[in-house]
């Protein structure tokens, strides 16, 4: 009998056994039940699915796969323990034992007989996919998937798991043991170190990168392979090796012996490889971490500036091989006695030329040196041939290597990233990846602030592959396959993208807007078919209110929208306000729109229809197709409407296709040594979105993000926040806070709008170069009479914030003649360690109505911004703030910018104003005098009182201990959404009272075990009137939203002379602020107030209680 | 085919002697191992069919030893476990054609035909579709010897085969143990039931506590009690007595009185009568008078 024979007759039969197991059967039903259901939801017509959801022909079949990976997995233990166990309990094995087989062919032919069912199983789980795929005629199908995934995925993952069962099973002798402690395994594995060394312990190929692009295929697919071979090649050895220790006399000693050894010469295979993959992610790092140190040594080195560059190209195959011609000059006062590019380490120079000589050169990785003294003013020639290819890892090296190793989020997959692409079919190149020689040195540790020099006068000449299109910066000019581009202007950098690409394009005012799709992904003739003949002045609205926005006009005499694999990534920088997805003249939007949801025409316009129904509207096909490309280029590239959620905590770049770089960062700039994040913060003072943007945060962790940032602020310099380990979110909240503040701080010196119209013209009089900060500052001295580097030390060096205490808020409706006036005045006063600046606005639009969930409306109303009103309040002082408004606001919003207020931005309603005789009306600022501390008839006990006190007897059981221990103990405050089963936490909010901290304590309602006290000492004897703050309507918005009407109570219970009494008090008709409870004689030993956690209403909250004397 | 075994011994990790410097040499035809449980029997069956190694001493088939030649010899022995009773989810042919294909070279339409052709032969033929664990006791051993035999094997190895048999089943099985023992095959059989042995063996050996106490023909063992088996009819009183003092064989009440048949060196009781032995008679000698045992 061969061994092949052997090892099929058990498989065929041991296949039988597994799939006679009921076991087996339920798992696969389940499988086959759910996979079923989530395909007819998401991916059939059903309900109509989104588009990012069909666009990718790669989707379909890798969701089925990911889906089922760790059930799979956790099934193939269950199954294939109990294949080796039944060893030891079924005698009748023991005559299968007793035949010609050998312990392998035993062994194989078990696993043999997983893998065939498993195959089956797949096999058929992968047929639902196919089925919604074929049958929904708005998918594309692409086979060669059906194939791909399941051989990347279950195949190794099964062999793998089947493997170590196996092995374990054997060497342990217990079925139960080792079920735990494999899948116990993979629990630790699945929680903590699944996404942790690139992937590479993800056996499951659960989130291993491994999705493909439609344009350019499979990314960085070497690794994937290596690492599922890697589980392959384990999964046979671990077979080998549970032969060899299977318990049963082999067929020969040597036998024994070899099939060890080739156990282990396979597990030596294994370790080959995961060594491999160890390198191949050592490799990037370590060259990361080298070319930051080289930059670190040239960082400071003086060097020429580049007056103009004209590259010729040439795509072969997966290389270029270019010619660098370049006009340099030393513009420092001192000769120079060399100069140096930076070019991406793996394109080799052939020839390097300075004013047609060839000269010596030296290379460090990514720079290129040569020893040409170079007088003042001197200018060169300077000429350099080089061919290869591009290391990606060469890009953004200032990115941390955990964020650099995260891959992209993309529905349920983590997406591979790429920073660049040479391929035969596809090229896609941005100077982050040095594709072409610069005078700019990237990020070092040792000066992480150097800036981009200059504006260069470009020229690309690209020879493409036949029926190819480049596309790049400047005037096209086509000769067959040869593309000129000449810029008209000068420019900081230039991109290149070459492929199949189609192109659309329109001029309008002389700007030409063109659009390059790839051939199956022409959605707008497709959706918005009607929109030709208007298209021009829909344009034009759009660039009109832009360019009124901002204020500054669009510089460039084309903007190209250039469809770009899905796989190209971009992120946030600290000395940028750009990210690489904008491209001078060029937005590069992702492969089929990707998850943006306003690229998503088809259900964007049934979206419309059902707005439109709801509201009784009739749209015609050409409004509704206008409002969804309004919607699309005001969303996401203008930022003109719509609200953006998001969370804030969250350390993850979001991907930002803003044009605003166009008419700052890609236009004029202001250079400066000392204050490298000035630019960025003149480009955050001069973008004006329109978006209202949500950071969920405080619902999360208590407080917002801003706040978080704002504390990090108080203990830390903001060069520090740069230089130390900070997480990324922090560093460029913190930087943006900062800005923020240094022009609102200017804005109110020098007046808001002058200031600011200052820097609009500054940016309109200074295109297409660079300003100097020195240059700047004389101006603003002139116009203004301040120098401002004091003020910017003064912003960039403190690190005292101020706290401002909203003493009282006074409205009054007034009637003035015939109309009605309302007047507000606020008392503000500064109790921190610094002088501050708050900004108040009345009726801003803080998204609070836009409900997330919300279709797009027709027509949304683009608000107004009507501009803050700033005020300078001094440490110490107080001031008296007074607005005459015509209109009733609803609202107020202050906001304090760095303090130590929480929350930060105070939003509250204005509530009731009452009417008053016609009296002085005040507008403006004036300061008050010291006033003497709080009146003495009325006390009143805050949450963060030392009288408050909260009591909270609740055992919690083991899971409510899980469930509360989910939030780390030295937390102060707690977002609302996590309301703990046993204990009091405070939280922060508008809507709570404090001085500077606004907070008050919750819990999950209970059964009135869990108390908050507030205990008052009172100056005197006395009848006291007894109010409790309430945050008034919004306490009860689960109410008002079901509009059931329902009451809720809180149960308070009131201890004083008399005695005590229990009060059910209505907190559905509660209004917002202080709310009365009753009046009662409190003697010396004052008085106490508790509150019960009883309640029918899901949370209660503890705040303030205020007693006042009679 | 010719068993050679020599100086065998099998010493568990727990340090139980299960078998100790057994010798044996084991030619075809039938083969009865006798003795008690716990005698050694099985670890000496599964030691012989390469189930498990011997911790000295050798066994040599056919001149080959077992330990350099597993593969050849396992491709001779058919093998039928003591307990044969817990299978995996496999139809009754199944099971068989599961055993067929490991231990034949058959093409499939062969294979299935002698697969049917032994269940016809084991009786089975009628429940060739159902569960092999849904089968009864019975058939279930009749399905174990079937697949024992599947591979026309020159040494057969079964252990205990009869145990928990209902008689008709037992017959049965010794019948189709009989007609094998025809063909050239040897036949090794293990039971505690003396019948078994004495029915079909021409050759055996009986183990005690891992050691052989007798080897030989059942005759010759028969031959060693003949002239010590009495039998005696007795009242009440006097049975008593006798009974404490000598091996009561069996007992049958006969008109108010006893007759016994007892196992003495010497005549019992002056009414007492030698019979002619059987091989039961000389198992129970030899237990009590040779090794001391005391069975009953």
């Amino acid at each position: 009998m061969s061994a092949i024979s052997n090892i099929l007759t058990i498989a065929r039969y041991e296949s039988k056994v597994v799939w006679r197991n009921w076991f087996f059967r339920i798992v696969s039903l389940a499988g086959i039940g759910f996979v079923v259901i989530f395909n007819l939801a998401i991916f059939s017509e059903i309900d109509q699915p989104r588009r990012f959801e069909l666009s990718n022909s790669w989707m379909m079949p890798y969701t089925t796969m990911v889906m089922i990976s760790i059930a799979q997995a956790a099934a193939v233990v269950f199954l294939a323990t109990g294949l080796i166990k039944k060893d030891k309990k079924l005698d009748t094995n023991e005559v299968f034992f007793a035949r010609p087989i050998s312990n392998l062919d035993y062994v194989l032919g078990k696993a043999l007989a997983l893998f065939n069912l498993f195959f089956w199983l797949n096999l058929l789980l992968l047929c639902i996919p196919l089925v919604v795929n074929l049958t929904n005629p708005n998918t594309a199908f692409n086979p060669l998937a059906f194939v791909i995934y399941p051989l990347l995925t279950s195949l190794p993952s099964v062999v793998f798991t089947t493997g170590i069962a196996f092995l374990f099973v054997t060497i342990l002798r217990n079925q139960p043991i080792t079920i735990v402690l494999l899948l116990g395994l993979s629990a630790v594995e699945l929680i903590y170190y699944f996404d942790k060394f690139s992937y590479i312990l993800d056996f499951m190929a659960f989130r291993l990168p491994m999705f493909a692009s439609e344009m350019t295929g499979f990314a960085h697919l070497d690794s994937a392979l290596w690492q599922r071979a890697f589980y392959l090649v384990a999964g046979v050895a671990f077979l080998f090796l549970t032969a060899f220790f299977l318990d049963r006399l082999a067929s020969h000693k040597t036998t024994k012996l070899v099939t060890g050894l080739v156990g282990l010469l396979l597990v030596g295979v294994a370790s080959f490889i995961m060594l491999h993959l160890l390198d191949m992610r050592q490799t990037p790092i370590a060259l990361r971490q080298d070319m930051i140190a080289v930059n670190g040594q040239w960082a400071e080195v003086p060097n020429v500036d580049i007056l103009t560059h004209h590259i010729q190209l040439q795509q072969v195959e997966d290389k270029l091989v270019s010619t660098s011609t370049l006009t340099v000059k030393n513009n420092h006062s001192e000769p120079l006695n060399g100069f140096y590019f930076t070019l991406n380490p793996d394109l080799g120079i052939s020839s390097f030329t300075v004013n047609d000589r060839s000269v010596a050169f030296e290379r460090h990785l990514q720079v290129i040196s040569a020893g040409n003294t170079l007088q003042p003013g001197e200018e060169a020639t300077v000429k350099i041939d080089y061919q290869g290819t591009i290391w990606e890892s060469v890009a953004h090296l200032e990115v941390d290597q955990e964020r650099y190793e995260t891959p992209k989020e993309y529905l349920m997959f983590s997406l591979p990233k790429k920073y660049a692409f040479l391929q035969s079919d596809y090229v896609l190149l941005t100077t982050d990846v040095l594709w072409y020689p610069d005078t700019q040195i990237g990020y070092s540790r040792e000066a992480p602030r150097k800036e981009r020099t200059a504006f260069i006068d470009f020229q690309l000449e690209v020879k493409a592959k036949d029926g190819q299109t480049a596309v790049s910066q400047g005037e096209l000019i086509t000769e067959g396959n040869v593309f000129r581009f000449q810029p008209e202007y000068p420019l900081p950098k230039i991109s290149l993208a070459i492929g199949t690409y189609e192109k659309k394009e329109i001029i309008v005012d002389s700007v030409t807007y063109s659009l390059y799709h790839y051939p199956d992904d022409d959605y707008m003739s497709e959706h918005l078919s009607q929109l030709t003949d208007t298209l021009s002045l829909l344009i034009r609205d759009i660039v009109n209110e832009y360019e009124d926005g901002q204020k500054i006009s669009y510089p460039f005499r084309r903007l190209q929208f250039v469809e770009t694999p899905l796989l190209f990534t971009a992120y946030d920088k600290v000395y940028e306000s750009q990210q690489a997805y904008v491209q001078p003249e060029t937005v590069y939007w992702p492969e089929e729109g990707g998850e943006i949801r306003e690229f998503d025409f088809r259900r964007q316009l049934k979206d419309m229809d059902e707005q439109a129904k709801r509201d009784n509207q009739v749209l015609s096909d050409k409004e509704k197709q206008a409002n969804v490309f309004n919607d699309l280029i005001k969303k996401v590239f203008t930022k003109q409407s719509g609200t953006v959620w998001y969370y804030g905590g969250r350390n993850e770049d979001q991907p930002d296709y803003s044009l605003f770089p166009h008419l700052y960062s890609y236009n004029s700039g202001v250079v400066s040594q000392d204050w490298p994040l000035l630019n960025r913060s003149i480009s955050s003072f001069l973008r004006k979105d329109q978006q209202v943007e949500n950071d969920y945060s405080r619902n999360m962790n208590g407080i917002s993000f801003e706040e978080e940032c704002n504390e990090l602020l108080r203990t830390t310099m903001i060069n520090e926040i740069l230089t130390n380990e900070t997480d990324f979110n922090k560093i460029s909240k913190s930087v943006s806070l900062k800005g923020q503040y240094l022009f609102a701080y200017l804005g109110q010196l020098l007046g808001q709008d002058e200031f600011k119209g200052f820097v609009q013209n500054w940016v309109n009089s200074h295109q297409h170069k660079l300003t100097t900060y020195d240059d700047f500052r004389v101006a603003l001295q002139q116009r203004f009479g301040l120098d401002i580097d004091p003020v910017i030390r003064q912003v960039y060096f403190s690190t005292a914030q101020p706290a401002f205490e909203i003493a009282d808020v006074q409205k009054f409706e007034v009637l003035d003649g015939d109309r009605k006036r309302y007047q507000v005045l606020l008392d503000i006063k500064n109790t921190g360690g610094n002088d501050g600046v708050i900004e108040i606005k009345f009726n801003a639009d803080d998204g609070g109505n836009d409900n997330q969930f919300s279709r797009r409306r027709e027509n949304q109303l683009v608000k107004e911004d009507v501009p803050g009103y700033l005020s300078v309040i001094k440490v110490g002082e107080a001031k008296q703030l007074g607005f005459v408004l015509d209109e009733k606001p609803d609202k107020i919003t202050i906001n304090t910018l760095i303090s130590r207020n929480i929350p930060s931005v105070i939003t509250m309603s204005t509530g009731i104003f009452s009417p008053r005789k016609l009296t002085t009306l005040f507008e403006g600022e004036r300061v008050l005098p010291p006033t003497e501390a709080t009146s003495q008839s009325e006390v009143i006990v805050d949450n963060e009182d030392p009288g408050f006190s909260t009591f909270s007897p609740v055992e919690p059981t083991y899971l409510r201990a899980y469930l509360d221990s989910k939030s780390p103990s030295d937390q102060k405050y707690f977002g609302s959404w996590h309301r703990s089963r046993s204990k009091w936490r405070a939280t922060t909010g508008s809507s709570f009272y404090g001085k500077s901290v606004r907070s008050a304590h919750f819990t999950r309602s209970g059964n009135g075990d869990k108390l908050a006290t507030w205990e008052a000492k009172l100056p005197d004897e006395g009848f006291y009137d007894v109010y409790v703050y309430m945050m008034g309507k919004n306490q009860n918005e689960f109410n008002g939203r079901d509009d059931d009407n329902r009451q809720f109570d809180y149960d308070y219970t009131i201890h004083h002379s008399d005695g005590a009494d229990d009060i059910k008090f209505n907190i559905s008709k509660a209004e917002f602020g202080w709310n009365y409870l009753g009046s009662y004689y409190f003697g010396q030993n004052g008085g106490k107030v508790i509150v019960s956690d009883k309640s029918e209403f899901g949370t209660v909250y503890a705040d303030a209680v205020k007693w006042v004397k009679q | 085919m010719n068993i050679e075994i020599r100086g065998l011994s099998k010493i568990y990790p727990n340090g139980h002697a299960a078998i100790r410097n057994v010798d044996l040499d084991i030619g075809s035809g039938m083969f009865g191992l006798l003795g008690p449980n716990g005698a050694g029997k099985s670890s000496f069956m599964r030691t012989l069919v390469t189930l498990q190694s011997a911790t000295s001493g050798s066994i040599l088939i056919e001149g080959m030893d077992i330990n350099e030649h597993r593969q050849k010899i396992r491709a001779m022995i058919g093998y039928l476990p003591q307990d044969f009773t817990f299978f995996s989810k496999l139809k009754t042919w199944e099971f068989l054609d599961y055993a067929a294909r490991l231990a034949t070279n058959l093409k499939k339409k062969e294979r299935l035909i002698k697969v049917d052709h032994l269940l016809d032969q084991v009786g089975l033929l009628d429940v060739r579709e159902r569960m092999a664990n849904k089968l009864s006791g019975g058939m279930k051993r009749r399905l174990g010897i079937a697949q024992a035999l599947i591979g026309d094997p020159k040494l057969l190895v079964i252990d205990e085969p009869t145990t928990g048999l209902d008689p008709e089943e037992r017959i049965r099985f010794r019948n189709i143990l009989s007609d094998l023992s025809q063909k050239d095959v040897t036949i090794i059989l293990s039971t505690h039931i003396v019948g078994d042995i004495s029915s079909t063996c021409h050759n055996m050996a009986m183990l005690n506590k891992g050691e052989v106490a007798f080897k030989g023909s059942p005759e010759g063992m028969i031959d060693q009690v003949r002239g010590h088996v009495w039998q005696v009819t007795l009242g009440d009183e006097e049975f008593t007595a006798i009974k404490n003092k000598y091996s009561v064989v069996s007992t049958i009440p006969v008109e108010g009185q006893w007759e016994a048949q007892l196992i003495a060196t010497d005549q019992p009781h002056p009414k007492a009568k030698t019979v002619n032995p059987n091989l039961e008679h000389a198992y129970v000698y030899f237990m009590e008078n040779q090794l001391g045992v005391s069975l009953v």
